[in-house]
């Protein structure tokens, strides 16, 4: 049926048939981060959360409304919250006004949090402390830091998972029309 | 001083492996003797200079020689020598470094032994395998050096990954995987070789089979210590979770345990060499294919190495690997294939093949499962990842039936059965498989997994133990000798027929105590107050007290200690612990585990409360974990018997050598 | 008795396979209200360590959703609405198993393909088998371990 010559030639196909989809796989595979999650927040409105400050005081997400917000999930025993916290602080100051922001400590005590807030500089926004765990588990984090921006329709806009750079930060608020 | 030492070994290393391959090739053409003498040279030059960098590297860490980048990341002032030493292969660039070591040290070994033989394969194994080296040092050049060094130096050090400096088992497991890896790449060089110089014989298949099952051998052991490991110190009560680590030790072992049964067919008929081949591909392939998974972070796992630009060289190398080496095979093929199967539907050879079916099968169920996160992210964008239970669930048909296998490919015989021989052979090991399960059955064993695994390891083990009772009794009437001796004799005159028995009773003991540990153990969590007590079967826990110290062996480390008091089987004081380590965010476990033949208690501290004295405790009893074990040791030592040098088999070796 | 060895040990063997296949696959007791939160907490990812389940791990965002899920039950929700609560949230990352079919039947499918291509060529080669003829090198070898097994009797 087959005859000798054509099948000496086309036996080399099996080579790309091989080599082609693993190099694709291989490659494109190496250029993602495995600990990126999509999340399937984004586009949605923020799940509404409350609790208690740092300083004892109620807060509730109700008042993030009306303006940008930036959430940020934290903690004292996260190296890369100590690499991200300058550019919460530069941020914090850059915008008194127009963003709305919070901390929530994830999985942390009040203690170890205010050593560290004591250490690295307290910033303008409240802390909520989540002590049940219950507002990382509705917004789905996977651990700190992590942070969510939200428009201020409340719509969840994107997640940054792991530190914010100065350049991340000032996209993602330029993309809530923040301007630098 | 010393770390510019170890670099400096490592540069010439790489020159000498380069030169070593550039002279094997043109020895190899040329036929020059002296070229080729010089190539071998300059592969022991290579592993002695690799020995040199393990030197320099191990004296920086047990001096603690912070200026080094890989020292200060990996060690600190009051780390234990013990775990200083083995943190030589605990991260990413000394790994790499270990690695480097005993590849070259395969190579050295296996040079030298066939120096005198084989003088058409050995230029080209000894090229193929230099170029192997040649890669590691490459890799060790530039991007994953391990002697980088920082200024200004710091007075204290990271210290070791706290997983992995909890238990002295990390010394041992990582040395016995890293030998099976990386003496992989010596059925591979060979297979290289013969394809280079069609050579695919018989000779070369003894050779390959016998330098398959050496690092095979390692590799089994190290699979089955990676999992004591994991039972002794991750706490959660199991050994094996499917993690991308625990998949790239298993999938070499799969392709490899596949080719050692192909090879019996291929040896005896004289064909399948196109399949052989295949295998032997495969197995090198796996090795670095799992290299690149466990270091390049494309996949997440428990102990996963630190990302890095290193996962692009290795995906570079698979590819030109595989496509060396499958051109290679595309070239030969129309010289290698098979006019015929080897035997009929019902055969011994059948039952090999139908073997090496299910073996791809769950390598290619494992491989999948273990890519999935990779193939969804790629095709879709989106997230989804397969777990234990798929694991499981999908492998344990294909397993079932290939323990079906164990029993069936012994009793029959070489080219094709009859009705009467499926008759004499089956009938009783069914009846004692049945006879088992239903005595487990009234013992109250209950379950589909546990009853059928029960069962069909019984059926193997009766149709061996049937098998070594015909021979031997034939051979003592024969020869006038008792049972016993006859049993010794023939054992010891098939070394590898009965050595790979007794490799299959391992995994029949191995089965039994995976089915019955994973279906049949109780588990309860329960949180205490001083004095409280925790009951799980026959036996009683009591909390006596919490101790919070610093480690005497390393004092920045804290233990949360919950002392308990057992009551029941083994009583006595026991104690679980947490332990924090100052450069991990989650405390590392410390589970107690007290072991017997029948079943092991395990006890887990989940947390703990300092003010109100109170410990959450995960307690369970496994059933006949330790012959998981015992089990892995029994395939271990099947194997060995195989491979032990037959001196009769010398003497004919010696023979034909003589004729030709 | 010897004819009848295998009929009554295949016998033997279908009437146990439909005993343990009914006991095994026999209606499965209801569960309690904490069983079905330990088998949801099976069914879900950790979200901060890998590999392992939230029934597993010891961190405390494993904790955390122990309790989230006892008190989704408590709530009256059904373990399926318990399971969407969690996807809604972490995506269908946070299942531990995928939900395509697909994904449990290709191995499956693949052991299956590859039995039927070698029982056919198995097949094919029985009607077309020659007879064989055995490598010189194998008989002499054959011959010289017969010779030397001689000498050692």
């Amino acid at each position: 049926m087959t005859s000798p010559l054509s099948f000496r030639s086309l036996r080399w196909l099996a080579l790309p048939i091989v080599l082609v989809p693993l190099g694709w796989l291989l490659f494109t595979g190496l250029g993602r981060d495995p600990r990126l999650i999509p999340s399937p927040l984004i586009g949605k409105p923020l799940p509404a959360f409350s609790g208690t400050t740092l300083d004892g005081a109620t807060f509730s997400s109700a008042s993030l409304r009306g303006r940008p917000a930036v959430i940020n999930f934290w903690a004292s025993w996260c190296p890369p919250c100590v690499d991200e916290h300058p550019v919460l602080l530069a941020t914090g100051a850059a915008h008194p006004d127009d963003l709305a922001m919070v901390g929530i400590l994830y999985q942390d005590t009040a203690d170890g949090a205010r050593n560290f807030l004591v250490r690295y500089g307290q910033g303008r926004w409240p802390t909520v402390l989540d002590t049940s765990g219950r507002i990382a588990i509705d917004l789905g984090v996977t651990g700190p830091p992590e942070t969510f921006f939200v428009d201020a329709n409340g719509i969840v806009r994107a997640r940054h998972v792991g530190p914010l750079t100065t350049d991340e930060m000032r996209a993602q608020l330029a993309a809530l029309g923040l301007a630098p | 001083m010393i770390p510019t030492l170890g670099h400096l070994a490592m540069v010439i290393g790489l020159a000498a492996t380069l030169y070593a391959a550039g002279a094997f090739i043109v020895g190899a053409r040329s036929g020059d003797g002296a070229v080729l003498v010089s190539a071998r040279r300059a592969m022991y030059g290579a592993f002695a200079l690799v020995a040199l960098a393990c030197l320099a590297m191990i004296i920086s860490l047990l001096t603690h020689d912070f200026s080094v980048l890989y020292v200060a990341r990996n060690n600190a002032t009051t780390t234990p020598p013990f775990y200083s030493v083995i943190s030589l292969w605990a991260a990413l660039e000394g790994s790499i470094l270990f690695w480097t070591l005993l590849a070259t040290g395969w190579a050295s070994l296996v040079l030298y032994r066939y120096r005198n033989r084989l003088p058409a394969l050995m230029p080209w194994v000894g090229a193929t395998l230099a170029l192997g080296a040649a890669f590691f040092f490459a890799v060790m050049a530039w991007p994953g050096d391990p002697f980088v060094r920082v200024t200004p130096v710091g007075l204290e050090g990271n210290g070791p990954n706290a997983l992995l400096q909890n238990h002295p088992f990390m010394g041992l497991h990582p040395p016995l995987l890293y030998l099976g890896y990386t003496g992989m790449a010596i059925p591979f060089a060979f297979g290289i070789a013969a394809l280079i110089t069609r050579r695919t014989d018989e000779e070369w298949l003894a050779v390959v089979r016998r330098w398959t099952l050496v690092p095979w051998i390692l590799l089994t052991m190290g699979i089955v210590a990676g999992a004591w490991w994991s039972y002794a110190v991750l706490g959660w009560g199991g050994y094996w979770a499917w993690d991308p680590v625990e998949n790239a030790a298993l999938l070499p072992w799969l392709t490899a345990t596949a080719f050692i049964h192909s090879s019996m067919v291929a040896e005896r008929r004289g064909t399948l060499r196109i399949w052989t081949h295949a295998l032997v591909i495969a197995t090198f392939t796996l090795t670095l294919v799992g290299t690149f998974l466990t270091r390049s972070g494309v996949v997440v796992s428990v102990h996963a190495f630190t990302t890095s630009g290193i996962g692009f060289w290795f995906a570079a190398a698979i590819l030109v690997t595989l496509g060396v080496a499958l051109g290679l095979l595309i070239w030969r093929l129309p010289e290698l294939g098979d006019r015929r199967p080897p035997g009929a539907v019902v055969s011994r050879e059948s039952a090999f093949l139908f073997n090496n079916v299910l073996f791809l099968g769950i390598t290619f169920a494992v491989l999948f499962g273990t890519l999935y996160p990779v193939i969804v992210e790629v095709a879709s964008g989106s997230r989804a990842t397969v777990g234990a239970p798929w694991f499981n669930l999908v492998n344990a048909p294909i397993f079932v039936a290939l323990l079906f296998l164990t029993g069936v490919g012994p009793a029959l015989p070489w080219g094709g059965a009859s009705w009467t021989t499926v008759r004499e052979r089956f009938a009783v090991p069914i009846l004692a498989a049945v006879a088992v399960v239903v005595v487990a059955w009234a013992l109250a064993v209950h379950g589909l997994a546990p009853l059928a695994i029960l069962g069909l390891a019984t059926f193997v083990l009766v149709v061996m133990g049937d098998e070594v009772l015909r021979g031997a009794r034939s051979r003592a009437r024969g020869r006038d000798e008792s049972l016993p001796v006859a049993v010794v004799r023939l054992a010891t005159r098939n070394r590898r027929r009965y050595g790979g028995y007794l490799a299959h009773a391992g995994i029949c003991v191995m089965s039994v105590a995976i089915a019955v540990s994973a279906t049949l153990g109780t588990d309860r969590v329960a949180t205490l107050h001083e004095g409280g007590t925790l009951t799980l079967g026959a036996y009683t826990l009591t909390y006596d007290r919490l101790v919070v110290e610093p480690l005497a062996s390393d004092v920045r480390v804290t233990e949360t200690r919950a002392e308990l008091t057992l009551a029941g089987p083994q009583s006595g004081p026991i104690a679980t612990a947490l332990r924090d380590y100052p450069n991990s965010a989650t405390a590392i476990a410390t589970p107690a585990v007290r072991s017997a033949l029948g079943e092991d208690l395990y006890v887990t501290l989940l947390s703990y409360d300092t003010k109100a004295k109170t410990v959450a405790l995960h307690v369970f009893i496994n059933p006949l974990v330790s012959w998981i074990w015992v089990g892995g040791a029994i395939v271990a030592l099947g194997a060995l018997f195989a491979i032990w040098p037959d001196r009769r088999r010398l003497a004919v070796e010696a023979a034909l050598a003589a004729g030709a | 008795m010897r004819r009848l060895a295998l009929p009554i040990a295949m016998a033997a063997l279908l009437a146990l396979a439909a005993l343990v296949l009914v006991d095994a696959l026999g209606p499965a007791a209801s569960l309690t209200q904490d069983e079905q939160a330990a088998q949801i907490a099976g069914e879900l990812r950790c979200p901060d360590c890998q590999s392992l389940s939230v029934a597993e791990s010891q961190t405390a965002a494993a904790a955390a959703i122990r309790r989230e899920i006892t008190s989704l039950l408590e709530s009256g929700q059904s373990p399926e609405q318990v399971r969407q609560h969690f996807v809604d949230r972490y995506g269908e990352w946070i299942l531990v198993e995928p939900r395509s079919a697909l994904v449990w039947l290709l191995p499956a499918a693949a052991v299956l393909l590859g039995t039927g291509l070698l029982a056919w060529w198995l097949a094919r080669g029985r009607s077309v088998l020659t007879p064989t003829i055995e490598p010189a090198s194998d008989r002499i070898r054959d011959r010289i371990r017969e010779e030397v097994e001689k000498l050692d009797a």
